[in-house]
């Protein structure tokens, strides 16, 4: 049992379990993932239900992954936070560095140089232990690995509870229309533009949010790469697309409405004659005779759309093309073609804000924990009258630059006096 | 403005290039004339590597690392900068032997791809692109170097004993650069993370790019613990920052060209 304990908070288990989540990563990398069945079946014929009794097809999200994943935390905190926390209450680790044998034995003037250096260059403090002086240095260094691994156990959690907790909504809404969110929410567009004035591309949509309790954002541009943010809701310009317009008149009482159109459509009064909306091109080009080629795809705005309808009148349908402006009268109606409508396609997501918060803040102390491990670790030096010894809990960089400095001042076994 | 961009460009690949023979030659026969004329020769280069990468980056109107080329081009220069401050603040001369090369072979790579400066697409217009970029620029720098330090540890370790304080400065100096490098990555996918999350709403979508970074990620924390051991050996250290680094250049490279083909052609 106790066996077990030690390897659970080991180091080493913290190593295996690293090596094990970054083998399922390549493995994760290699094979796609979340594709249909048919997919595997196809590209990897013989072995395709070994991926999937593996879930190699969703290794991420597979048992043994979060398995994995859980572990690693169980480790990090045994092993780490617990560690830290003894390292909190620890109050004599200067006094132990006191302690310490001389590991380099030195000169009377090598000792000079080196409390000279310690205190002037390196500017630490001296505390006198015993028979010897403890010169140190930003002693809250030693916390540095504490708050790595602590950051890194909170991300893994947060991280988690920020990628499974979120609903997202994909929906397209017309300029001057809202989408209604389940909740009650209300998010209107404004007006969406994919070029700015001046004229370059910007996909960007106006919009205002209201919330349930009637809260209510002021009007925000959102733009790819900067969404907006209002209550628990977050609104980002994921695609956009251009509908027809046609505005019908009732020629015998005069009513007239618009209607944009993104999908094949039937305009009609008596459900015979009217107008079929099949698809609105981006352009076309002319040739010398007058034939017209249709362009299918443009990135950007319509520079010469042109809607392709049939009109159907008593059973007959005649296809037909049509430009902005024009008017077309059939079934008792008529269709004024108007110029399209750019709207955008939104992605809006329900997040609960705190978890997006305190994500940031683990990154932030991850960031900060690194930094004050490698750059600012304590110095704990050792100095009696015959010679030196480092402590604490990374020495080697000081060792090393100790033993530079003071090469030519250090004494050989065979020149050490005796007492 | 072309032309002089290319003589920039072609310049100091060449001068990357004699350097890095001029150094290999000096330092295997011992002539310190040789290799101070490498490093003169080399710093010419460098210095031709940046008023580059600074034109490219007046003319385009934002920072260099937009594509391929770029962030390669930037790579090569991190090695080099690093390698010039490791000279001249550790007296680290040592590692230009295998330094050098790295840095012409990675700027050779850059050269293999498309030049032209295109626009910013709209994705990549953020206030995160240049810390996310720059620093994995300069973290695969610090990787490629420390993986240069660990081959000349292992060179090193043929003809001294392993107590040597040279040995243990290429041992230290490998796991200083491994450290700054560490954190670094760990800036960039924190940034990117973040940067995801604006951009896709996601903070993490387990794409080949991210994967890959993460991998290397956790090498390189592997090899931090490793080196926390009690009787770790510097020759087990020195392989592994050696190691590591195809890791860190098919995060670079291999991810971009070989993994998209696994998706297309399965
Ligand atoms: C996600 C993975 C992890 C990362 C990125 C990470 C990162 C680090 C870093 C950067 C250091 C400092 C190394 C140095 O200063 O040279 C360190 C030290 C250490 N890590 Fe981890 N670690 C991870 C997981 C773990 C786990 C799971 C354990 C537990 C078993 C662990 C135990 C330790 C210990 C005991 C130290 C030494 C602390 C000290 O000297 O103050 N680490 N880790």
């Amino acid at each position: 049992m106790k066996k077990l304990w030690n390897f659970l908070r080991s180091m080493r288990f913290g190593v295996i379990l690293l090596l094990l989540i970054a083998l399922c990563s390549v493995a994760g990398s290699i094979i796609p993932q979340q594709r249909e069945v048919a997919y595997y079946a196809e590209n990897y014929t013989q072995f395709h239900p070994t991926i999937l009794a593996l879930q190699l097809d969703n290794i991420f999200e597979s048992w043994y992954f979060i398995v994995l994943l859980a572990l690693l935390c169980l480790n990090l905190t045994l092993c780490s936070i617990l560690r830290g926390i003894s390292l909190m209450k620890d109050h004599r680790f200067v006094q132990r560095a006191g302690l310490l044998p001389d590991a380099k034995k030195l000169t009377p003037s090598g000792v000079e140089k080196l409390r000279a250096h310690l205190t002037e260059d390196l500017h630490c403090k001296p505390v006198q232990t015993g028979e010897s002086t403890v010169y140190t240095k930003r002693l809250f260094g030693r916390y540095g690995t504490f708050l790595t691994h602590l950051a890194i156990l909170l991300t893994v959690i947060f991280g988690a509870l920020a990628l499974y907790l979120p609903t997202l909504t994909d929906d397209t809404c017309m300029p001057g229309e809202s989408i209604r969110m389940a909740d009650g929410t209300d998010i209107h567009v404004d007006s969406f533009r994919i070029e700015n004035d001046a004229g370059d591309l910007d996909f960007s949509s106006e919009i205002t949010v209201t919330l349930p309790d009637g809260r209510k954002s002021d009007l925000q541009r959102i733009r790819v790469n900067y969404p907006m943010h209002f209550g628990p809701y977050k609104i980002y310009q994921q695609t956009y697309g251009t509908a027809g317009s046609i505005t019908a008149t009732n020629l015998e009482t005069g009513v007239a409405e618009d209607f944009p159109l993104t999908e094949s459509v039937f305009l009609t009064l008596d459900g015979v004659s009217g107008l079929w909306y099949d698809t609105l091109y981006p352009g076309y080009v002319q040739d010398d005779d007058g034939n017209i080629t249709l362009i299918n795809n443009v990135v950007g705005s319509y520079e010469d759309p042109i809607y392709q309808v049939q009109m159907a009148e008593n059973g007959e349908y005649i296809s037909m093309l049509a430009f902005p402006g024009d008017d077309l009268e059939v079934g008792g109606m008529r269709f004024h073609f108007n110029d399209p409508i750019d709207y955008p396609g939104l992605r809006i997501k329900h997040t609960p804000t705190v978890v997006n918060a305190l994500l940031l803040a683990a990154f932030l102390l991850m960031t900060l924990g690194l930094y004050i491990t490698f750059f600012l670790q304590p110095v704990l030096v050792k100095v009696d009258d015959e010679g030196y010894a480092v402590g604490g809990p990374k020495p080697e960089g000081m060792r090393l630059s100790l033993e530079a400095l003071l090469e030519s001042d250090e004494l050989t076994p065979k020149e050490v006096p005796h007492k | 403005m072309n032309t002089l961009m290319n003589v920039l460009f072609f310049g100091a690949i060449v001068l990357y290039f004699i350097g890095a023979v001029l150094q290999f030659v000096g330092s295997s026969f011992k002539k310190p004339g040789l290799t101070k004329a490498a490093w003169i020769v080399f710093l010419a280069g460098f210095a031709a590597h940046t008023v580059y990468l600074i034109v490219r980056g007046v003319v385009a109107h934002r920072l260099p690392l937009a594509n391929q080329f770029e962030f390669a081009t930037a790579f090569a220069w991190g090695v080099a900068l690093i390698m010039i401050i490791l000279n001249a603040r550790f007296h680290a001369d040592w590692i230009a032997v295998a330094a050098m090369p790295a840095a012409f072979l990675i700027l050779s790579y850059a050269a293999l791809q498309p030049r032209e400066i295109t626009e910013l697409m709209p994705a990549l217009k953020s206030a995160w692109f240049g810390f996310h970029i720059g620093s994995a620029a300069i973290s695969y720098s610090c990787f490629i170097l420390a993986g240069a330090a660990g081959l000349r540890w292992l060179l090193l370790a043929r003809r001294e004993s392993p107590d040597s304080r040279k040995l243990h400065q290429m041992d230290y100096m490998a796991y200083r650069l491994i450290a700054v490098g560490f954190l670094l990555l760990t800036v960039t996918i924190l940034t990117g993370a973040i940067w995801a999350e604006q951009a896709w709403s996601a903070f993490w979508t387990w794409d080949p790019k991210e994967v890959w970074a993460l991998i290397t990620w956790i090498i390189y924390a592997v090899y931090l613990h490793l080196r926390l051991r009690q009787k770790r050996s510097g020759k087990v250290m020195a392989w592994f920052a050696i190691i590591a680094v195809p890791v860190v250049l098919f995060t670079f490279v291999g991810v971009n060209t070989l993994m998209p083909g696994l998706h297309s052609y399965g």
